[in-house]
């Protein structure tokens, strides 16, 4: 973890020499430690069952660990004195972030022990009420009519919703969720010592159990710390008690190393410098600090691994090996599997270009006002459209393949059904635009709205549909390569086949053959499309 | 040909934003005339000839095109009430990709078919009038030529020989010459004005400088904030008058 507390001083460092400003970093710091006291995780404990384990911020932990209070003190009171900046500011800063240093390294040695979950009823109920009203608030202040009904829609809202939580049924259901603001409070006396006995007292049968699957033994234990690793037992965690096992860390223990380095860094850049700072830094050093805050947790929810990175390179490396040389053999099974991916896309594009061509006509305001049957029309083909457009090509193909089989005929109907909806918006966006104008003279011609439609739009748009569906097959074309790997034939089934079966010499052809192959379909259309706009 | 007389009888013109574009105006129209309308930009102009073929549905009042009610049209009624005058717009309006001709031969839909129309099908009369109207406005040598390759003069003349090719017993053009160099506007007023003699058609020509207006014009309609405020001979449109049609101080009349 101090690893992140000398990326953070780093960070000051260099920022501090480029002559940026410090005081921002030290509000970013103390700004972000006060979101992070409350609303990242900082440790997890744990019950019996994997899905019992709780993530408590270290406001949760306060109860059992008081001192934390001394880093939401600390915190506040850097970001009132480093607002001045200076050196006082900096001293502050480099303060507060030693102590919570301090803390946060005193807690991560205090040994394993146990502690009762304490729901903090309300406050998460409250929370989403607000959240739901400024949704609502915030969609609707842009229109300036909107805004009385939006603040009161939204306020009606966000109480149905408090209320809806707060209510008994509610109550059965919300606290039991991961996100339940929970604090952990110290056990009542007696508590270790009969968890204590009830694991050992049912050791002597586990045991037993354990020889004759051979398994090694379990020791007795003498206190709770012996249960580290393991889990508590079940009535245990039933009861609400849990396991706290300080060295196991969440990813808001890294953001508080990380701001703990933006803090000291800072701090020490500013006594050294003190003339470093902006007019903006509070604005700016909270922006930064709700970036950190939100970032962090992206991060963590994607496993991102610098580790796992290097763990896998010998892999690579194994796998650049077994393909190298490029099987040449497979040239004609490529080229072949190749051109089944391009016809997908092909096909898949034109059908969508046949149906979304009248679909967009519809779809366009300006053709559909007035008449009250058409706006109707046009309110469906657009929420079609939106429906549609919400639903990908590959998941689209999943069903396909599921309804009518493996094979190109399911790639084809997904890519046809999925781009309908994106070429009928854009092209009804062209139709939108069209110049009034011409309308306007073949209507005082006395042509019929279908001739208006022949004589006056086509022509302006006509080239423009013709651009936006070789832009379209471009995509598709790389569309049909994956839909390759869910099963539709092509190159893409080609690369899972090799891929499976390890001949990475052939699957290097493939690969080679798509790099070639879509830019050279990349260049041609866009050529086209130069041409014809 | 039918004589087109239009008698305009209390017309009245609001848009939905409330503004007044015209008020009660009452006036007719012989056929054969060459009328010009003036007065200041926004004095409802466009709207007026706009109202006279309906691009523009007036909210109260009577207009008659040689014995019938024009406001009752509707659809294929409209579209043949419509082939019948040519309306000559300040930006030309004309489908820029496509070629002179076949800009010129679109005058011709309101006589077909719409499959006709659709697929392009013109008689060969069709043909022939365009080829004539092309010449007459001297573009015989840029029949085949995209419209976009074309200086603003030309495009006009193209819209014209549009609205000719028509064979209308009504010419409207709303400020035909706003958009194109002064110079040209003798050029524009000419081919009208010719058209007016030749075939005692009636034109009603919307124009901002007075000087051209009395130079083309028998008689001018003069509007001013929505009100037709002068109707009568270029002669008797006197110095005082002019004057306070071009300031807007002026009372109807
Ligand atoms: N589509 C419209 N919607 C609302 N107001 C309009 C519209 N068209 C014209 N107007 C208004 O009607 C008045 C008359 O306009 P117009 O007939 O174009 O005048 P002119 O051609 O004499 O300059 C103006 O005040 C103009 O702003
Ligand atoms: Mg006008």
């Amino acid at each position: 973890m101090l690893i992140y507390t000398l990326v953070g001083a780093g960070l000051a460092l260099l920022l501090g020499l480029a002559n940026s400003s410090m005081r921002r970093l030290m509000i970013a710091g103390s700004v972000g430690l006060i979101i992070t006291f409350f609303t990242l995780p900082f440790g997890q404990v744990s019950g019996f069952l994997s899905r019992e384990t709780v993530r408590p911020t270290l406001f949760g932990f306060l109860p059992i660990y008081p001192l934390f209070s001394l880093i939401l003190v600390a915190a506040l009171l850097s970001l009132a004195i480093s607002l001045r900046g200076r050196r006082i500011g900096g001293t502050a800063s480099l303060t507060a972030g030693l102590t919570t240093l301090i803390l946060a390294l005193s807690w991560a040695e205090r040994p394993t022990s146990l502690a009762s979950l304490l729901p903090l009823y309300g406050l998460m109920e409250a929370v989403t009420g607000i959240a739901a009203t400024a949704i609502i608030v915030g969609i609707s202040w842009g229109i300036p009519r909107a805004r009385l009904p939006g603040l009161l829609i939204g306020i009606a809202l966000g109480t149905t919703i408090f209320f809806g939580l707060t209510s008994n049924s509610g109550q059965a259901i919300f606290p039991k969720t991961p996100g339940y603001y929970k604090l952990l409070t110290s056990t009542p006396s007696g508590t270790e010592t009969s968890i204590i006995e009830s694991y050992n007292s049912g050791l002597e049968e586990l045991n037993r159990q354990r020889r004759s699957i051979g398994l090694n033994l379990l020791e007795p234990i003498t206190t709770i710390t012996g249960l580290e690793g393991q889990r508590i037992p079940r009535e245990a965690a039933e009861a609400g008690f849990r396991l706290v096992e300080p060295n196991r860390t969440a990813y808001g223990t890294t953001v508080t190393f990380l701001l703990i380095g933006l803090m000291v860094g800072g701090g020490l850049m500013a006594i050294w410098r003190p003339r470093l700072q902006d007019r903006a830094d509070l604005s700016t050093g909270t922006l930064l600090a709700i970036i950190i805050c939100t970032l962090t947790p992206a991060f963590a929810a994607t496993n991102f691994s610098f580790n796992r990175l290097v763990e896998g390179w010998p892999f690579l490396l194994d796998f650049l090996d077994r393909a190298w040389p490029p099987n040449v053999g497979a040239l004609q099974e490529v080229a072949s599997q190749m051109l089944i991916t391009i016809e997908i896309a092909l096909v898949g594009t034109f059908l969508a270009a046949v149906f979304a061509v009248p679909l967009s006509f519809l779809a366009s305001r300006n053709l559909t006002f007035g008449n009250p049957l058409m706006r109707a029309v046009f309110g469906l083909t657009r929420g079609f459209f939106n429906l549609d457009r919400g639903i990908d090509t590959l998941i689209l193909a999943l069903v396909f393949v599921a309804a009518v089989g493996l094979g190109p005929f399911a790639g084809v109907l997904a890519m046809a059904i999925h781009s309908i909806a994106d070429l009928g918006k854009v092209y009804s966006e062209s139709i939108e635009n069209v110049d009034r104008g011409p309308i306007e003279a073949l209507e005082a011609v006395g042509a019929s709205g279908t001739n208006v439609v022949r004589w006056a739009i086509l022509p302006q748009v006509g080239p423009l549909f013709i651009a936006w569906t070789l832009y379209r097959f471009e995509i598709n074309f790389r569309v049909s390569i994956v839909l390759g790997l869910v099963g539709a034939g092509g190159i893409g089934f080609f690369i899972q086949e090799k891929m499976g079966t390890g001949t990475y010499n052939q699957m290097i052809v493939a690969i080679l053959a798509i790099i070639l192959v879509v830019n050279i379909i990349d260049f041609a259309s866009s050529w086209l499309r130069g041409r014809l706009v | 040909m039918l004589s087109f007389v239009i008698e305009v009888n209390n017309l009245s013109k609001t848009f939905p934003d409330g503004t007044e574009a015209l008020k009660n105006v009452t006036v007719t129209i012989p056929d054969g005339d060459f009328v010009a309308i003036i007065g200041l930009s926004g004095a409802g102009k466009s709207t007026f000839l706009r109202c006279l073929n309906r691009l523009v549905e007036p909210t109260q009042g009577e207009i008659r095109a040689h014995g019938t009610d024009v406001i009752s049209l509707r659809g294929r009624a409209l579209q043949r009430y419509r082939r019948t005058i040519g309306f000559i717009f300040q930006q030309f309006n004309l489908v820029t990709r496509l070629s002179v001709i076949e800009n010129v031969l679109s005058g011709r839909l309101g006589y077909h078919a719409t499959w006709r129309g659709v697929l392009g099908l013109y008689t060969e009369r069709d043909v022939e009038l365009a080829r004539h109207y092309i010449d007459r406005v001297g573009l015989n040598e840029k029949e085949q030529t995209r419209v976009d390759q074309l200086s603003g003069g030309q495009q006009q003349r193209v819209a014209i020989a549009r609205a000719m090719t028509q064979e209308p017993q009504l010419i409207l053009a709303d400020e035909p010459m706003a958009s194109l160099d002064p110079r040209l506007s003798d050029v524009i007023l000419g081919l009208l004005k010719d058209y007016n003699e030749e075939h005692g058609v009636t034109v009603l020509v919307n124009i901002h400088v007075l000087e051209l207006a009395k130079r083309y014009a028998k008689r001018i309609l003069a509007f001013n904030k929505g009100e037709l405020v002068f109707d009568g001979p270029v002669e008797a449109l006197s110095d005082t008058l002019e004057g306070e049609i071009y300031t807007g101080s002026l009372e109807a009349l």
